[in-house]
């Protein structure tokens, strides 16, 4: 009798727990095989494309990061995504303590604006600017890419912010008013601290979109000693296409910090997001 | 808050450096898109005036009507794999039987955030006729004369984008539709879980109308993140073979910067905004229809 009044476990959830693996395994094999086959020669390569090398060749990843000039790619997007990052965060969290703590007319109107820029289409955008950029005498800079990724990460930026701000109860404010706070000494010393969680995830967000941007630089960035590592990638795949070895080896040094980064971080990330990108 | 209103001047100079950036950078551009598209321009010498002929053009070129078919393609794809698939992956991760599996949320969110250079160069290997790994696969289990160059085939290779795409970004929607489901009571998620994906009917008229309206932005975030793909096919295909999975912004990328045409350039890319949001105005249209 107690043995049929338990819940017996569905037979639906053996099923589920397959196509979820089966998922998994999808998401993940891409990514595995990559890194599997770029410590293989090409020969080996193509005549066993699915196995462990049976002798690393580790001179495939010294190869490919002098090759691929990774190195100093990687400076120009740190310098880069960093700009743009702090940028971003500084005037979208100003614009999104007004925005979500204050009253005035034009508020409905800035916050549909703002929603807008999350469904431009970028590429629309790419020949206007490349002229705006250039009849400013902003191309080829180090920080050409600055103010469009501000631009274009601002809205989402926004979002997240003021909606976690939405949630800060009216006392906030009037307790900084009794204690003579002007409006920007409430904003620095009771607001900011209390958006640390959101501020974090729009970091991650900011972070990840500049890192792997790739058309804005693509049309703004003509030197070579300025790109970026996704251009800076996809030059090197183009020139060296026989080379699939070397190629999975860059890619690999280029992949690596970004999953341990993800890894690092996507507690916040997906916190945050929940906290701010749905409900704003 | 009295206080506050008296100081108007500090909420505008709050609010100007962020609505400055983006005027200037996000807003100007798209204007001035439409401007442009107005003349016959090589992006140096002086523009002419060319009033809607490029519209006229537009029209008339073939290879416009493919890309905006491939687009409509990606959107399909996507709102109908990434959604659905994303919806799944949430409910299951959210219900009790894989709730304490932090793995799966971490694995499926993944490729979302590698860049799609990367993603790109992955799979064009993955697809490469030699040593790819699907080509491999079939020559293993005896299907040989089903190999080929995946990526080379115009019937075939816009679909094999699609795929990719699906693979990127469903864990976007998973994330999304996590969050949403937390707001639902749990008793509910049970009651539609233990039967799960095989209670179809019960997710739909339970969990799907709860969370109606994060699917809706959903609807929107993945029409428009569709419209936006550029970077994979680029890198993959640079819209060949002939034009066969050219999208608006290639083709848009390679009249303005290979031929260019600066002004034609411009329409096509106001053409891509206008198609856009008539897409998202008819998805939401139907959504709206559909949940009375």
């Amino acid at each position: 009798m107690e043995q049929r009044l338990r819940p017996k476990r569905p037979f639906s959830a053996q099923i589920h727990r397959l196509v979820l693996l089966l998922l998994l395994v999808i998401n993940i094999y891409p990514l595995l095989w990559m890194v599997l086959n770029s410590l293989k020669t090409e020969q080996e390569l193509t005549m066993n494309p699915f196995g462990i090398a049976r002798q690393p060749v580790w001179s495939n990843y010294i190869e490919a990061w002098k090759v691929a000039k990774l190195g100093p790619y990687l400076i120009n997007s740190i310098i880069v995504t960093l700009s743009a990052v702090v940028l971003t965060l500084l005037v979208g969290a100003l614009a999104a303590f007004f925005l979500s703590r204050f009253e005035f007319k034009s508020k409905g109107f800035l916050l549909v604006y703002f929603t807008f820029g999350m469904l431009i289409p970028i590429h629309a955008t790419l020949v206007p600017l490349f002229i705006e950029m250039r009849s400013l005498n902003l191309m080829d800079n180090r920080l050409t890419l600055l103010l469009p990724y501000t631009a274009f990460n601002l809205p989402i930026t926004i979002f997240i912010l003021a909606g976690f701000m939405n949630a800060f109860p009216k006392e906030v404010e009037e307790a900084g008013i009794m204690d003579g706070c002007s409006v920007m000494g409430i904003f620095g010393r009771l607001i900011l601290p209390m958006l640390t969680p959101a501020l974090a995830t729009a970091f991650i967000i900011n972070f990840l979109n500049n890192w792997n941007e790739f058309s804005f630089a693509l049309v703004l960035i003509t030197d070579g000693a300025l790109k970026t590592l996704p251009l800076g990638l996809a030059n090197f795949a183009g020139q060296y296409n026989r080379s699939y070895t070397l190629q999975m080896a860059g890619l690999t040094i280029v992949l690596v910090p970004t999953l341990l980064f993800y890894l690092s971080v996507q507690k916040y990330l997906t916190a945050g997001m929940t906290a701010g990108a749905v409900k704003g | 808050m009295q206080m506050f209103l008296r100081h108007k001047w500090i909420i505008a100079a709050g609010l100007i450096p962020a609505v400055v950036i983006y005027t200037m950078f996000s807003i100007y551009p798209i204007l001035s898109s439409v401007y442009y598209s107005f003349f016959k321009w090589d992006g140096f010498s002086p523009k002419q005036w060319h009033g809607l002929q490029n519209y006229v053009n537009l029209i008339g070129d073939g290879v416009f009507w493919q890309s905006i078919r491939n687009n409509l393609y990606f959107v399909l794809f996507s709102v109908l794999g990434e959604i659905p698939l994303g919806l799944y992956l949430a409910m299951m991760l959210s219900g009790k039987l894989f709730r304490r599996d932090g793995i799966f949320r971490t694995v499926f969110f993944m490729p979302v955030v590698i860049s799609t250079i990367v993603v790109s160069l992955i799979w064009n290997m993955f697809y490469n006729y030699q040593f790819g790994l699907v080509n491999t696969a079939l020559r293993a289990v005896g299907l040989d004369h089903w190999a080929q160059n995946w990526l080379g085939n115009p019937g075939l290779a816009i679909f094999v984008l699609c795929i990719v795409v699906v693979w990127q970004y469903t864990g976007l929607y998973m994330v999304i539709f996590l969050a949403a489901l937390q707001n639902v009571p749990s008793e509910v998620l049970e009651a539609a879980e233990l039967d799960g994906a095989v209670g179809i009917k019960r997710t739909w008229h339970i969990v799907v109308p709860i969370i109606a309206d994060t699917i809706f932005a959903s609807v929107v975030l993945c029409i428009s993140g569709a419209l936006r793909a550029f970077d994979l096919i680029y890198i993959m295909t640079n819209g060949g073979p002939s034009h066969s999975t050219e999208v608006g912004a290639t083709y848009m990328f390679s009249q303005t910067f290979s031929s260019m045409k600066y002004g034609y350039g411009s329409a096509i890319s106001t053409a891509i905004i206008i198609i856009s949001f008539g897409l998202i105005i008819i998805s939401q249209f139907i959504l709206r229809s559909v949940k009375r």
